[in-house]
């Protein structure tokens, strides 16, 4: 019955495109009682950036612990150049070229810099099962260089660095590994503005190149039109907004998030007279 | 501890004149080198354990000796090897309490397989598997159906000592392959030659901390001990190093209850002495530097952790101190062992900020 009464509110239908690296087709999830993704469509071309934009909540992150292989999808399906795509781990996404920055960065703070850097990919000193960490530390200075990370010491344990040096620590992890797919889950988060822009000249860099397709949950609008190609909006557990930025604004974007509110708010109000009048009704 | 105190003044502080700049300079890098020296994890439990040994060296007498050491050995060694699988457990933010059951349990295992036409070795290797599938039965509790490692393995501890107590009848028994004339191959190498445990002990605290500093074993067990959640987001298979981990510190405690049988030659079925050593043994990996709460670890350290222990031991009975009184001097020098450690964490803590 809801799937019904929803469906007329998926705005925008998935676009297909010839050069997609990553389809999602109505991708659902619920947690309990919680519905966090309703019917979810997305599409991801080669070389691209995507903003994900979405209100707290909406099922932004979720969607990437979808895509990276950390949560199973109620329903939907996925296809990975065009081939379909259902990862059963991480593990089995990150062979699959896709690899992720989560919102809690997932370093450890007890391990160096270098070691979080290769955490699950560590060179060994083949024959023998020992950590090569000569070679981690050289790769992982040519790595902080290259993107231009200024850490005082890469022989530190992370805890001892700042907020935004430890993003850019767990962007520098993902994106110095084979993926060809990044999913960077608010990557400026915790950032001053000098931080925050190595990381978004970062990913020009890495746009530049043309590589790897990335997308990214961002919150600030000036950081969506500085970087990115396209912005598709989470509202309400659908796809509320799909347009190449240059087509959009900041102000139809807090449009769509101002009428997001209002609906919320008027659905809250109803569940809430529904509520009472059962209340009367029983009484 | 005084030592720490002075090394609070940064290391770099130059004076002004030429005379005295020299001479603060010298001092300054001794001071910089033993800052550095404590700020190792296993650096204040050294020292601990040196003022303890000089203290008792002065003040008894043939103190240090090569026969008092031998004493000594037994005390330590067992201790060492098994405060080096529970540091594994320990590094996890677990803690494995039935190390001492599967300590008493093991031998008798051993005496079962050996005495049932089975020969020694194989009855070894095949009471110290039955060790490795208590560890991984404890560490697939805690990892896979989710009850805490302190209750299940609290759960397995009774369960060992039940089980101990009803094969053997709760009758002591003589060690299969010993005998009290002769020291035969088998017992020399499982225990009974006078340095056996000590060249055991040296050589698993080697491999062990080899495993948990150079190896993505050991790797991965930090991380997971020290972030559960974002080591699994990395793709490690944290369940899986928990269980390993226990099935290691459970090996290591049924190798030292064969150990410790063939060395004594015979096998007592005593609950309250097997948990008096798990006690001990997670007190040498404490004062040795290892995180309670996970995340960092030291093989190296519970060792000198057990040496500590097995010197304040020794020492106060060597001093004649009472037997009554043994294990109140015991509690207060774990205390302040324990204090001191604290102490130096917080002087590292603050060398890392410079």
């Amino acid at each position: 019955m809801n799937e019904q009464a929803y469906s007329g509110e998926h705005i925008v239908p998935p676009v297909q495109a010839p050069d997609d690296v990553l389809r999602i087709e109505h991708i659902t999830k619920s947690f309990g009682p919680t519905t966090a993704l309703r019917d979810v469509s997305l599409h991801l071309r080669k070389g691209e950036v995507l903003a994900l934009l979405g209100d707290n909540g909406a099922g932004k992150s979720t969607l990437i612990k979808i895509i990276s292989g950390f949560q199973k999808a109620d329903s939907g399906s996925m296809w990975l150049k065009g081939e379909p795509y259902a990862p059963k781990s991480v593990e089995d996404a990150r062979s699959h070229g896709i690899d992720t920055v989560y919102q809690d960065l997932a370093l450890i703070d007890e391990l160096s810099v270098y070691h979080n850097l290769f955490l699950n990919r560590e060179p060994l000193l083949r024959p023998f099962p020992l950590l090569n960490n000569r070679l981690m530390k050289r790769k992982a200075h040519a790595e902080l260089n290259r993107i231009g990370i200024n850490i005082p010491s890469i022989d530190v344990p992370v805890a001892r660095l700042s907020g935004g040096q430890r993003q850019a620590i767990a962007v520098a992890r993902t994106v110095s590994g084979d993926a060809d797919i990044l999913l960077l889950d608010e990557p400026l988060a915790a950032m001053g503005a000098k931080e925050g822009g190595m990381i978004l000249d970062l990913i020009a860099r890495l746009k530049e190149e043309g590589r790897v397709s990335i997308i990214m949950i961002l919150h600030n609008y000036a950081h969506v039109f500085a970087s990115c190609d396209r912005v598709s909006m989470i509202g309400d557990g659908v796809i509320a907004l799909d347009k190449p930025t240059n087509e959009t604004s900041a102000e139809e974007l807090n449009e769509l998030v101002v009428e997001q509110y209002r609906r919320a708010r008027e659905a809250a109000a109803a569940e809430e007279t529904t509520a009472i009048q059962a209340r009367s009704n029983g009484e | 501890m005084p030592v720490a105190s002075e090394s609070d003044e940064p290391v770099g502080t130059t004076p002004a004149g030429p005379a005295p700049r020299r001479a603060r300079r010298r001092g300054g890098a001794i001071l910089g080198l033993l800052k550095r020296f404590l700020t190792l994890r296993e650096g204040s439990i050294i020292v601990v354990t040196l003022i303890t040994l000089i203290y008792f060296s002065a003040s008894t007498q043939h103190f240090v000796t090569i026969g008092n050491f031998k004493t000594l050995l037994p005390y330590f060694a067992p201790l060492a090897i098994m405060a080096a699988g529970e540091v594994f457990v320990m590094t996890l933010g677990e803690i494995d309490l039935s190390i001492g059951a599967v300590y008493l349990f093991t031998p008798f295992a051993f005496y079962e397989l050996a005495t049932h036409g089975i020969p020694l070795v194989p009855s070894v290797i095949i009471a110290l598997l039955l060790a490795l599938a208590i560890g991984a039965f404890n560490g697939w509790v805690t990892a896979y159906v989710g009850i805490a490692s302190f209750v299940a393995t609290l759960g397995m501890l009774f369960v060992l000592d039940g089980l101990t107590l009803v094969i053997s009848h709760s009758e002591q028994v003589n060690t299969p392959g010993t005998s009290v004339v002769h020291v035969g191959t088998f017992a020399q190498v499982f225990g009974a030659g006078t340095y056996t445990e000590l060249l055991w002990a040296i050589g698993i605290v080697i491999v062990l901390q080899a495993l948990l500093s150079f190896t993505r074993w050991g790797l991965y067990t930090v991380a997971a001990g020290g972030n559960r959640v974002g080591a699994a987001e990395a793709g490690i298979n944290t369940r899986l190093v928990v269980v390993r981990n226990f099935m290691l510190s459970a090996l290591t405690a049924g190798l030292v209850g064969i150990l410790e049988a063939v060395r004594t030659a015979s096998i007592t079925p005593d609950p309250s002495g097997s948990n008096s050593i798990l006690l001990q043994a997670i007190a040498a990996v404490i004062i040795g530097g290892t995180l309670m709460t996970g995340g960092a670890g030291t093989i190296v350290g519970a060792l000198v952790g057990a040496l500590f222990l097995g010197i304040l031991n020794d020492g106060l009975i060597f001093k004649g101190v009472s037997a009554n009184y043994v294990y109140l001097w015991l509690g207060l020098a774990i205390l302040v062992a324990m204090a001191a450690n604290v102490y130096v964490q917080r002087v590292r803590r603050g060398s890392g900020r410079e």
